[in-house]
């Protein structure tokens, strides 16, 4: 029988400790659909700063909120990989302290980016690469085919596209991360080249696409329609061409779109407040969607600083939330619930009180178009292989 | 189901719960917004709570006050922000910060002599640390002792952090702010409580409007009505540490769950850690009283934890 490629977990899913440096707010680009709404070149993290940070979370090592098996050192921007220099720096002084305090990170941590690619083959960061490539997860961030990727990912001085520079560094960052996925967004604009975008990442050699809506409130009338024949395209691309052999997208997934219930699935769906993101101002933050930069209304949510250590009270809300206590009754009755994605940030700062507990369903007619083309792409599939696995029986 | 009404009728009306009125300037509820907020309460079908102001209000106040059944905070119910030798109503509230609660148990028995409930407000809960767990619970033991010495004396006192969750063994009975009551005040707003009312006043952004602050914290008005937005959250099912807990006297303050944990739903630290030490102060009452052959109807168990929190997160 043929196989189906698997949708890859992350590194030590559920065990680790995710913990972002958000070491600068600049970045080349200007992305349209990008959260983050303040970006801007004063806010780079000082080496001071990120060392009294790490300082803090390694004499942690004991306390529930640090003592997970292992860590994921996130660096984050803007462009993270415009300050190299300084990643090199924090991450060496990261090693080392794990190592001389022994502490048990050191045995399983990893050095995360996701990138935008427009400096990945310079000098610094490839020789970045060397130094720590037993320890990598790099993501380089393409949208697609050049109309789609030049659609939203624009330089912020030209406005001009970022396709071309982009693309130059994929064949390096797969021949030294064959296994790595990219991150697509979609928002309203470019539904119409989903199915292209995807198809020409994997001819690209990019084999697992993460792939997602915003969710912010920008979706239009027949939005869904578009986006669901986009999706139904796809599936029957991808399945007369044989791409789930070797392929995977999260668009289609056996889990999406079932019901759920408050008792046995009532977990949130992201990991806010379990994570930890500080800024160059060394505030400590739930997630990077709570910094005021990726924030258009709401004031951060700051759970302390550097010096002074995290207040747990602010912690409270995040590690108490449920999904079903911040759902309307609407989404808890939903029937094609699984797998409805929500951003807490969002939530957030969309809500229309100071809280967490607020869900925001902007993309609940996304997600019903995609859980009607994610079941026509497994009834589809499913019977491809079994009248292909039957005849075979049959001879 | 809102229930009653709270009609803050001055400015400078005397604090009565956790937080201490700020304002210092008189300013007075205009009579013609006095008159619609009695209106609105009896249309509500409300009973009415009026916050006396230290001063005497004009006569044609009191005349309006008198048209509608009510209870006078700060007449009918005295406050008090330190022990008093002599009281003179039956009920009372004593405003303390824990640590002269701590220091004056031996004075509240004088007064427990005299009232028949007193509700006890700390002020500075936000402030109290784990350091304070056993001289908290130690005090609250010396008030045990007190209080069954007054029993075998045939007088029965109600001290809210020790008897309320006693009395209310089946369910929570918590300040509902928002659900149960909300406040007028003199601007004709509606808040809350006053707690949001004192931040509006004291110039405390809401946080909502990060590019263009406000301090507005009501919650509609006389002219336009009530306007709640995610007032669902304020109730106990949407309260994922509370809904699970049995610390049923628990205040629940919804102004200081938003000041600690940022969000209405989520009690601090502080007041879980004060609730379950009350909690099982109350549970020792219960047992002495039992054992001297009284009959109560409360079981409260032995629990292993004084935050919830601990329990409730599995990181």
């Amino acid at each position: 029988m043929e196989k189906i490629a698997n949708i890859p977990h992350g590194w030590q899913e559920g065990t680790s400790k995710d913990i972002t440096f958000i070491v600068t707010k600049d970045c080349q680009l200007a992305c349209k659909y990008c959260y983050l709404v303040g970006k801007n070149t004063r806010e780079k993290m000082s080496f001071e700063t990120a060392k009294v940070a790490i300082d803090y979370i390694l004499d942690q090592e004991k306390d529930p909120l640090f003592n997970q098996e292992s860590v994921i050192w996130e660096f984050i921007g803007g462009e993270p990989f415009l300050e190299i220099d300084l990643i090199d720096k924090i991450c060496d002084y990261i090693k080392l302290e794990m190592y001389s305090r022994n502490h048990h990170w050191f045995n399983s941590y990893r050095l995360s980016f996701s990138t935008n690619g427009l400096n990945y083959s310079s000098e610094k960061v490839q020789n970045f690469i060397k130094k720590n490539y037993t320890h990598l997860s790099i993501g380089i961030t393409i949208d697609g085919t050049k109309t789609k990727h030049d659609l939203n990912r624009i330089y912020k001085t030209s406005g001009q596209g970022s396709y071309e520079d982009v693309i130059k560094s994929i064949p390096l960052w797969l021949q030294q991360f064959p296994e790595a996925g990219t991150k697509v967004t979609i928002s309203s604009s470019d539904i119409p080249y989903i199915k292209e975008s995807v198809l020409h990442l994997f001819d690209l050699g990019i084999h697992h696409i993460s792939i997602n809506c915003v969710f912010e409130n920008v979706w239009k009338q027949n939005d869904d329609v578009v986006f669901e024949k986009q999706l139904i395209d796809l599936a029957d691309a991808i399945i007369d061409k044989g791409y789930y052999e070797y392929t995977t997208c999260s668009f289609f997934n056996e889990t999406i779109g079932k019901p759920l219930d408050c008792v046995a699935n009532n977990e949130n769906w992201c990991g806010a407040g379990k994570m930890l993101a500080i800024d160059a101002n060394g505030y400590f933050y739930p997630c990077t969607r709570f910094a005021q930069y990726s924030l258009r209304n709401k004031k951060a949510w700051i759970l302390g600083n550097v010096h002074d250590g995290i207040d747990r009270n602010k912690l409270r809300p995040f590690l108490t939330l449920d999904r079903c206590t911040q759902s309307s009754q609407e989404c808890i009755n939903c029937e094609v619930a699984s797998g409805c994605a929500w951003c807490q940030g969002e939530n957030y700062d969309a809500a229309k009180t100071h809280t967490i507990f607020e869900r925001s369903i902007s993309i609940c007619k996304m997600h019903k178009a995609q859980v009607r083309a994610n079941n026509y792409y497994w009834n589809k599939l499913f019977h491809k292989l079994e009248t292909k696995y039957s005849k075979h029986e049959q001879i | 189901m809102l229930q009653y009404l709270v009609i803050l009728l001055d400015d400078t009306s005397v604090a009565y719960c956790h937080t201490d009125n700020p304002i210092v300037e008189e300013r007075i509820m205009p009579l013609s917004t006095l008159r619609k907020a009695i209106f609105w309460g009896m249309c509500e079908n409300l009973m009415i709570h009026f916050v006396y102001p230290n001063y005497s209000l004009p006569k044609e106040y009191q005349d309006v006050i008198d048209t509608v059944d009510n209870v006078k905070i700060g007449k009918d119910i005295e406050v008090y922000n330190e022990i008093p030798k002599k009281i003179n109503s039956s009920s009372i509230v004593l405003r303390l910060s824990i640590n002269e609660f701590i220091s004056s148990i031996a004075e509240l028995e004088v007064v427990l002599q005299q009232a028949k409930r007193i509700n006890i407000c700390y002020t500075d809960i936000e402030h109290f640390d784990d350091n304070r767990i056993d001289d908290y619970s130690k005090a609250l033991s010396s008030l045990n002792n007190i209080i069954i010495r007054l029993y075998e004396q045939n007088i029965q006192p109600q001290i809210n952090i020790l008897s309320d969750r006693i009395i209310h063994n089946e369910k929570m009975h918590n300040c509902d702010a928002g659900i149960s009551n909300v406040t007028v005040a003199p601007n004709g707003k509606f808040y809350l409580c006053p707690s949001f009312y004192y931040d509006e006043i004291m110039h405390i952004d809401n946080e909502l409007n990060y590019q263009n602050p406000s301090f507005d914290r009501s919650v509609g008005s006389l002219e336009s009505g009530l306007d709640m937005p995610n007032r669902h959250l304020l109730m106990l099912n949407s309260a994922p540490l509370c809904r699970e807990c049995d610390a049923y006297h628990c205040n629940r303050c919804i102004w200081l769950n938003q000041k600690l944990t940022l969000d209405c739903n989520t009690p601090g630290h502080q007041q879980c850690v004060l609730s379950h030490i009350e909690r099982n102060a109350s549970r020792d009452l219960v047992t002495k009283l039992k054992s001297l052959g009284y009959n109560i109807d409360c079981c409260i168990d032995d629990l292993p934890y004084l935050d919830p929190f601990e329990q409730f997160i599995k990181f």
